[in-house]
């Protein structure tokens, strides 16, 4: 069986929400030992911030929490005392990465910076995640996802173009790209660890990763002074190109036309009438936009997306939550796995979109029950003994539940 | 300042698209030798190659493909399935591994290598339509709206460039490479946020809500633009506080239960609010107070902002346009090196000289 590329290392994860989270959960997917700390009174809010229906321990069933946090290990460690504090410092000690999504002045105010951290590992790699950094006079601000998207420039870039209102993203985009970048940022450093021999500090603005997506756009400002410009779902590059509706409640397709001879040959095939003939640039795909919004009416997208990608036409089904879970192409290549679940029925998880195709990664287990893996980190791996514990335990530092366990 | 970190790590790009340019412009970004391969038909615009060109070294489409990913440690590549086929004069990406053990291969495609898809052809918007998040962008008495840029495109650069570092350390560790199959389809499909874990256990498909997920969640206009605010519930009280209305404090609001059945009237409070403030004065009231506010920035207004400043954000690019300012490295921390841009096939001579043995 071949190894996966992280397998060995092993990672203390204080992270939170979707950012982190998501970062860790692609460590966990190429092989690391990922544990998971979470305080007592001080959770991680996704595990309650939809909870199941009359289920007595929410935060044990949750398919959110659960979807980015499978395959790693759940340690409850109240940081804000000092033996909790200094029980985590006995964890950073036996691992390789420490990785953080907390406000900026949050770890240091917890007394676990990063000269703490490195006089219990040398090597230690430290990865912050804070929204605009550790440094800089915007340190301060809080950052969430859709925070991160209007900060970075991409939300002025998004919008329909004809009313000079900026969009958001209809998810938090900010946090998944940086938790790619931070995964990414992991590997590397530990290259750099096994070449040096040192560790690392990793500061990672969440706006600035944002902005490296649109880098174009700011070639476009600093040389030509280019004001922002919503352009809908038309692209320059493009002859033409839009979104469609077609049979079904909310069914749409996204169709491109690289050329006008592609848009040609398609109009021809289809009985369309392909030259508007007459009009300006804009009216003439206007007039495209309602030729092909007429054509698709009625029209199952299933069977437009063949008919197109039979003909060479880029073109997409506007695949909805429920129907990117039945798409027959992403079932075909093993994308979704129903994985068991203690507390919750099976539904489809998507696997790693890093598919090493020797080393193939696969998802192995449901996210860690809150405090599941206690034991065996406290005694396992730091040898702790029953008196120890039963301390930990006198003082919620561990607990098997949340303390006052509310919604959110 | 010490060596960049994959300095003498060779990376041989091929393809030509924004996914494998960008994953690449990283890679030599912290020290790789890239080379890019240039396509015969550069699809890139000029200014996306001001900014993802940067810092390579080009040779000619001419120059023998298979001979120079021998020689690199990291092969990056993409477009369609089966081009690296093309590229490679009929070698697949397995022979060359078995060649070279501890060679990377990472294509990234629309599809991925397999399934019925695969061989589709495949633009930013039809990419971002099958991923998922388009469903969910946009107005909802109007049609899906794709997010700005090349979102579905850079989506997988990022994730082709933590696929060819993290399987390029597991070379170093385990003595193997791997081929690194990543579809851009499957990059988003599996970032839905709480949406699609809920649509996979529910049933039930999620709908674009436009830009209010609810009135604490989402987009204002303010005095001078664009502002936002994405407050959770343990930052309720801090938000109403800052906005000051007196009736923020009546259980309709205050009570989380009772707030969904009057979010109309709190949006237009806060449409009230937004509209008199500027961007930074709802930004600087969020930093004192912790609120999570935020301000719709163009990439003008970061090219001026003070925080990017200090923190060295922005790479200088010479063009015969003048210095463009690009984004730089993506975090701190380790080495970075800013790069100009070559003509194309400008380094054939040497490269096939230092990495084939070749004589000019």
């Amino acid at each position: 069986m071949k190894k996966l590329p992280l397998e060995g290392i092993r990672v203390a994860d204080l992270t939170m929400m979707w950012a982190g989270p998501f970062a860790t959960r692609v460590l966990a997917e190429m092989g690391a030992e990922v544990i998971k700390i979470e305080s007592p009174r001080a959770w991680d809010n996704i595990r309650t911030l939809i909870p199941l229906p009359d289920e007595a321990e929410p935060w044990n069933a949750s398919w959110y929490f659960n979807d980015y946090s499978r395959d790693k290990k759940s340690l409850t460690l109240d940081l804000a005392q000092e033996l909790g504090r200094q029980t985590f410092l006995k964890l950073a000690a036996k691992c390789d990465v420490v990785i953080e999504n907390y406000r900026a002045d949050v770890l240091d105010n917890l007394g676990l910076g990063l000269e703490t951290l490195r006089a219990a590992k040398p090597d230690i790699i430290l990865v912050s995640m804070a929204g605009y950094g550790k440094t800089g006079p915007e340190r301060d601000q809080v950052g969430f996802g859709p925070i991160i998207e209007q900060m970075s420039g991409l939300a002025s870039l998004t919008g329909y173009g004809d009313d000079g209102v900026p969009m958001k993203t209809g998810l938090s985009y900010g946090d998944p790209v940086a938790g790619m970048a931070a995964a990414a940022a992991v590997a590397l450093a530990l290259i750099q660890r096994r070449k040096t021999g040192e560790g690392a500090f990793i500061d990672l603005g969440q706006r600035e990763v944002m902005s490296t997506l649109i880098g174009e756009a700011f070639v476009a400002a600093s040389l030509r002074g280019e004001e922002t410009t919503q352009h809908g779902n038309r692209d320059a590059r493009s002859f033409a190109q839009g979104v469609y509706r077609c049979a079904g409640e909310e069914q749409w397709v996204a169709i491109t036309f690289r050329t006008e001879g592609q848009w040609n040959d398609f109009a021809h095939h289809f009985g369309l009438e392909a030259d508007p003939g007459g009009l300006s640039a804009s009216a003439r795909l206007d007039e495209i936009d309602r030729r092909l919004s007429e054509w698709t009416a009625g029209k199952d997208p299933r069977w437009v997306l063949e008919q197109l990608a039979a003909r060479a036409i880029p073109v997409g089904r506007v695949l909805d939550t429920v129907t990117v879970h039945e798409d027959r192409h992403l079932n075909e290549r093993g994308f979704w796995t129903e994985l068991p679940h203690p507390r919750m029925h099976a539904w489809k998880q998507p696997r790693s979109a890093w598919q090493l195709r020797e080393a193939r990664p696969e998802m192995k287990r449901h996210a860690p029950l809150f405090g599941e893996h206690n034991d065996e980190i406290l005694r396992g791996l730091l040898g702790l003994g029953d008196a120890e514990m039963a301390e930990l335990e006198r003082l919620v530092i561990i607990s098997g539940a949340p303390v006052n366990p509310g919604i959110g | 300042m010490s060596d960049p970190v994959l300095k003498d790590v060779r990376v041989l790009e091929i393809g030509g698209g924004i996914p494998v340019a960008f994953a690449a412009r990283w890679l030599a970004g912290f020290g790789a030798d890239v080379v890019r391969l240039d396509p015969a038909e550069e699809s890139l615009t000029t200014d996306e190659q001001v900014y993802l060109l940067a810092g390579k070294r080009r040779v000619a489409p001419t120059s023998d493909p298979r001979a120079l990913a021998l020689a690199a440690d990291i092969v990056i590549e993409g477009d369609n399935p089966g081009d690296i086929v093309k590229h490679l004069r009929r070698v697949q990406p397995e022979a060359l591994r078995a060649r070279k053990p501890g060679l990377v291969v990472v294509s990234i495609t629309p599809f991925g290598q397999d399934g019925p898809y695969a061989g589709f052809e495949a633009s930013n918007i039809t990419s971002f339509a099958m991923g998922g998040i388009m469903s969910l962008t946009g107005m909802p008495q109007r049609e899906p709206l794709v997010t700005g840029g090349s979102q579905a495109l850079y989506l997988g650069g990022l994730n082709g460039f933590g696929a060819a570092v993290t399987a390029y350390l597991g070379s170093l560790v385990h003595g193997e490479g791997d081929w690194v199959d990543v579809s851009l389809q499957e990059c988003m499909a599996g970032m839905l946020e709480l949406y699609g874990p809920g649509g996979a256990y529910n049933g039930t498909a999620s709908m674009r809500a436009g830009n209010h997920v609810r009135a604490s969640w989402g987009i204002y206009p303010c005095a001078d633009g664009f502002a936002g605010v994405c407050a959770l519930e343990r930052q309720i009280p801090a938000l109403f506080s800052v906005v000051g209305d007196p009736e923020l404090g009546e259980p309709r609001f205050r009570d989380r239960m009772q707030r969904p059945n009057h979010d109309d009237e709190l949006q237009a409070k806060f449409y009230a609010w937004f509209a008199e403030r500027t961007k930074q004065e709802i930004l600087d009231l969020g930093a004192t107070y912790k609120v999570p506010f935020g301000a719709v920035m163009t990439p003008g207004d970061l090219l001026a902002n003070a925080s990017l400043a200090e923190r060295h954000f922005f790479d200088a690019v010479t063009t015969p346009d003048g210095v463009a300012m690009v984004p730089g490295r993506p975090f701190v921390g380790l080495p970075w090196v800013p790069g100009e841009v070559h003509g194309s096939g400008a380094d054939t001579t040497g490269v096939l000289a230092e990495w084939l043995g070749a004589r000019p």
